[in-house]
């Protein structure tokens, strides 16, 4: 199979190409990137060919494209991907920044008759999956709720439009809600029925860099349809200069007992400068190959991926709620 | 000093170890008043003084009364000993109801005694350390706090006072008086919270609690509390994020201890118990704090006023437990 990979905006994207190339039947064909100098540089780093517009690469007829541009540009790149008729796509999280375009997403997919899978690689997380076959199981009893953290460091330092709200529809809570919700509602089995959120605000930020204007910091509370209420902090809180990108960490409580995963817990600590942060490599499975070895075998098998675009969907309402609860100080109800 | 303690349990036993480390200081621990003869009569036959059926027939024989019942009976045990002009050492939370805790500070503060809250944590030396860290600007300004404290279900007999809701608040207001009064102490006051709790049993008790806070400053918080862990285990952590920096402390992974001892041959270990030993106990810390403050006349190092702000947050979150949305608490 053949798939393409437009833009280069994400920094999954990095990973996603040689995830693709490691597939033994899968075609990489090529980068396209309306932002050529960003473009150009990352065809360059990984030997990859070049296109400098979208319809040149969708021109070769992909069987599949991945989507890595800025949030707010998703569904266009969809519809483009779409109007050229490729039948799998797989978009990188947030689906959208607005409810309006998540839900056009899906259902111009759906109209289609192709596959829309939304990334969120932590649903092929080992450590999760143990935890999945354990609550389902039924060892841990009714869960009662979840304490969980998916924190990190302020992705500015890596790529400007992640604070840029027009081009990521928003910070920390946009960034940082949608794994743990996609993770809930697959384990659960259940949807969200309320959110309440404190945030900062885009005006005032708790962790404010130079020049920045977004939030930067959230903690959530979702009760789900069954009952279970999971506490989250999605914030930006770790310094640049923690020994790494930051976690998701679930402890889940429950009738039986206590389950605690750590998710990149599998890692060495390595002190290898002096005078430098001493770093924590991760060892542990790689779940950027493991999402991407699914898009690959959904398209193979000609099949909806485990993960669709209506989880992205989900998501989506989940963070606009987080911020609508923020903003109002009050509980917001989902659907 | 002399010292009675009111309540033979654990808070009792705690403290009588704790007024016997200062024996040498000059501080005689004159009796237990116990409803519960047999375990009042292991402490002063560890701790020395008598048993007594009453508060009144000890306290002419007192300086200092050490109040170890049931939150809910604070207050009468109070306004007993401060009529009789004795210095109170009160457990936390400082009361059952903000009434209850504002006549106690108004009785002591008429009657010119001390009255002292034992907010323990305060007196933990990572708790401690991790707000001096904050103090001297290691993190810049707080914006993220996280705190847990979860443990087991008090291994008490059926019929406990701290299995009935209206008396003991269960962990949401037992446990987490001291993450809401450790809050305060790093945050200052908090404006609005918000609680989730599981389902609670017949006796009204939740075993497990999250809430969410915003301080007056902006910061942001999450505290998490209960008694539904396995029997043995006992969690706490502090995480405070703040613009210039960060501090993470477990117990799980910081304990310097950790024992997996067999309970006979053959069998599998134990579950392994994390310590964390000091030389200088915090139970007994903050009894040689009280001592020392009343003493040479020196401000305590939490105020009754702090315990009832404490105490305050605690109503709060347990009104939006009830209700199920956010509280803000007055000015």
């Amino acid at each position: 199979m053949r798939i393409g990979m437009m833009s280069f905006a994400h920094l999954h994207a990095e990973a996603y190409i040689g995830n693709l190339r490691a597939i033994h039947d899968v075609e990489m064909i090529g980068i396209a990137d309306d932002n050529t100098e960003r473009g150009q540089h990352f065809a360059n780093q990984f030997g990859a060919p070049f296109f400098s517009d979208y319809d040149s690469l969708l021109a070769e007829k992909p069987d599949g494209v991945v989507i890595c541009c800025e949030n707010n540009r998703h569904r266009e790149q969809v519809e483009m991907a779409l109007a050229a008729g490729v039948k799998h796509i797989l978009c990188e999280k947030p689906l959208a920044t607005t409810l309006e375009d998540a839900q056009a997403i899906v259902q111009q997919v759906d109209a289609a008759h192709a596959t829309l899978m939304t990334a969120f690689p932590m649903r092929f997380s080992p450590p999760i999956r143990e935890a999945y076959a354990t609550i389902r199981a039924g060892k841990l009893g009714n869960i009662i709720g979840c304490n969980a953290t998916n924190q990190g460091e302020n992705p500015g330092y890596h790529r400007d439009w992640f604070v840029d709200k027009r081009l990521s529809g928003g910070g920390a809570v946009m960034d940082h809600t949608v794994h743990v919700v996609d993770l809930m509602r697959w384990i659960f089995d259940s949807e969200i029925a309320e959110i309440y959120a404190e945030a900062d605000s885009a005006d005032h930020p708790l962790f404010a860099a130079p020049g920045l204007h977004i939030d930067t910091a959230g903690i959530l509370m979702i009760t789900f349809t069954n009952g279970t209420f999971v506490g989250l902090d999605c914030s930006w809180s770790r310094p640049n200069y923690y020994p790494t990108w930051g976690n998701v960490r679930i402890d889940f409580v429950g009738e039986r007992g206590l389950i605690v995963v750590d998710s990149f817990a599998q890692h060495h600590i390595t002190f290898s400068q002096p005078n430098r942060r001493p770093l924590w490599d991760y060892w542990g499975s790689d779940t950027n190959q493991a999402l991407i070895d699914e898009f690959a075998a959904s398209i193979r098998e000609n099949r909806q991926p485990m993960i669709t675009g209506r989880d992205g969907l989900k998501a989506v309402e989940a963070v606009l709620a987080a911020y609508q609860s923020a903003e109002t100080h009050d509980t917001v109800k989902l659907a | 000093m002399r010292v009675v303690i009111i309540g033979s349990g654990s808070m009792g036993t705690t403290h009588a170890a704790g007024w016997h480390s200062l024996a040498t200081d000059g501080v005689t621990l004159v009796g237990i008043v116990s409803a519960n003869r047999a375990s009042a009569e292991v402490l002063t036959q560890h701790y020395g003084g008598k048993v007594f059926e009453t508060l009144a027939e000890v306290l002419p024989l007192v300086d200092v009364v050490d109040i170890c019942v049931p939150t809910d009976l604070h207050l009468q045990f109070t306004l007993q000993a401060a009529a009789a002009k004795k210095h109170i050492f009160c457990e936390k939370p400082i009361a059952r109801t903000l009434a209850d805790a504002q006549q106690m500070i108004e009785a002591c503060n008429a009657a010119q005694v001390r009255l002292f809250i034992g907010q323990v944590v305060r007196f933990f030396p990572q708790y401690q350390s991790v707000q001096r860290a904050l103090t001297q600007g290691k993190i810049g300004e707080l914006a993220v706090l996280r705190l847990t404290r979860v443990s087991y279900r008090p291994q008490k007999e059926a019929g406990s006072w701290f299995m009935d809701f209206s008396r003991s608040g269960g962990p949401l207001l037992d446990m987490l008086v001291h993450d809401y009064d450790y809050a305060r102490w790093l945050g200052g006051d908090v404006a609005r919270v918000y609680t989730r709790v599981s389902p609670p049993d017949a006796g009204g008790i939740s075993d497990y609690a999250q809430v969410l806070m915003r301080f007056r400053s902006g910061a942001i918080a999450h505290l998490e509390g209960g008694w539904c862990y396995p029997p043995g285990m006992f969690r706490t952590k502090i995480e405070a994020a703040g613009t210039g920096g960060l501090i993470e402390w477990d117990s799980d992974s910081t304990a310097p201890i950790t024992s997996y001892i067999k309970t006979q041959p053959g069998a599998v270990a134990d579950v392994g118990l994390p310590l964390s030993p000091l030389t200088i106990d915090p139970y007994a810390a903050i009894i040689q704090h009280f001592y020392e403050a009343v003493v040479n006349d020196l401000p305590f190092a939490v105020t009754p006023e702090d315990a009832l702000a404490a105490l305050q947050i605690g109503l709060a979150a347990i009104e939006s437990a009830q209700s199920g949305k956010p509280v803000t608490l007055p000015k």
